[in-house]
């Protein structure tokens, strides 16, 4: 009665009243389900077998079950999954910056800064010159 | 001897220690009967009994069984209530 391609509703449960279909057979009793509900194992006990046997594949996915369940004009509503969480940002201790030595600079570095000094003061005197 | 209103057994008693170290009888509210099924009458199951202020404070999900009639049937009734417009 309860086969892969199997039409059902869901009579027990938080999906009760939703229509699935059968999608794998896991035995002792228990088969694999997808559509409105969950993709979930489930109790065959816990099935109402309806009239329409829907053409898929053992073990289809679920994109292939609501394309199937589309034909039939069952409309299937994607749930939102839960968001992931970020990682929280981790505060990094701020290390004690050691107090800078004060260091002679080389002898030419200082001349080189000097001389850029110097060089803007030439070129204003021979604006004021001209 | 209690007082008049406190003679009748419509309050429940409740023995309770106060801050001083000493035993005080306390009269509350009895909570209320519980909720039956509008099919068949029995008692439901998993859902809670309690006081106003007390239900007020609980989520939804603690109240009633998270399934359609959840709450209203029990989930014999309920089952049989699905089977039956499926076959329709």
């Amino acid at each position: 009665m309860i086969e892969i391609g199997r039409l059902c509703v869901k009579i027990a449960g938080r999906d009760s009243g939703l229509k699935c279909v059968v999608v794998d057979d896991l035995g002792k009793g228990f088969v694999l389900i997808d559509g409105q509900t969950r993709r979930r194992k489930c109790n065959m006990m816990h099935l109402e077998p309806l009239n329409e046997i829907l053409k898929i594949k053992k073990n289809a996915s679920h994109d292939e079950v609501v394309k199937e369940l589309k034909k039939l004009k069952i409309e299937v509503v994607e749930k939102k999954g839960k968001k992931k969480k970020t990682e929280k940002p981790v505060k990094q201790r701020k290390k004690k910056e050691a107090p800078a030595k004060e260091e002679a600079p080389a002898k030419g570095a200082k001349e080189k800064t000097a001389a850029k000094k110097e060089a803007p003061k030439k070129k204003q005197e021979k604006k004021k010159s001209k | 001897m209690p007082a008049g209103r406190y003679r009748s057994r419509t309050l429940r008693r409740v023995y309770k220690r106060t801050p001083g170290n000493k035993v005080k009888l306390v009269y509350k509210k009895r909570k209320p009967s519980k909720a039956q099924c509008a099919g068949c009458g029995s008692d439901l199951k998993g859902t809670f009994r309690g006081r106003v202020p007390v239900m007020m404070n609980l989520p939804k999900t603690k109240k009633r069984p998270e399934r359609p009639y959840g709450g209203v049937l029990c989930s014999r009734c309920a089952r049989r209530k699905i089977i039956l417009a499926s076959r329709q």
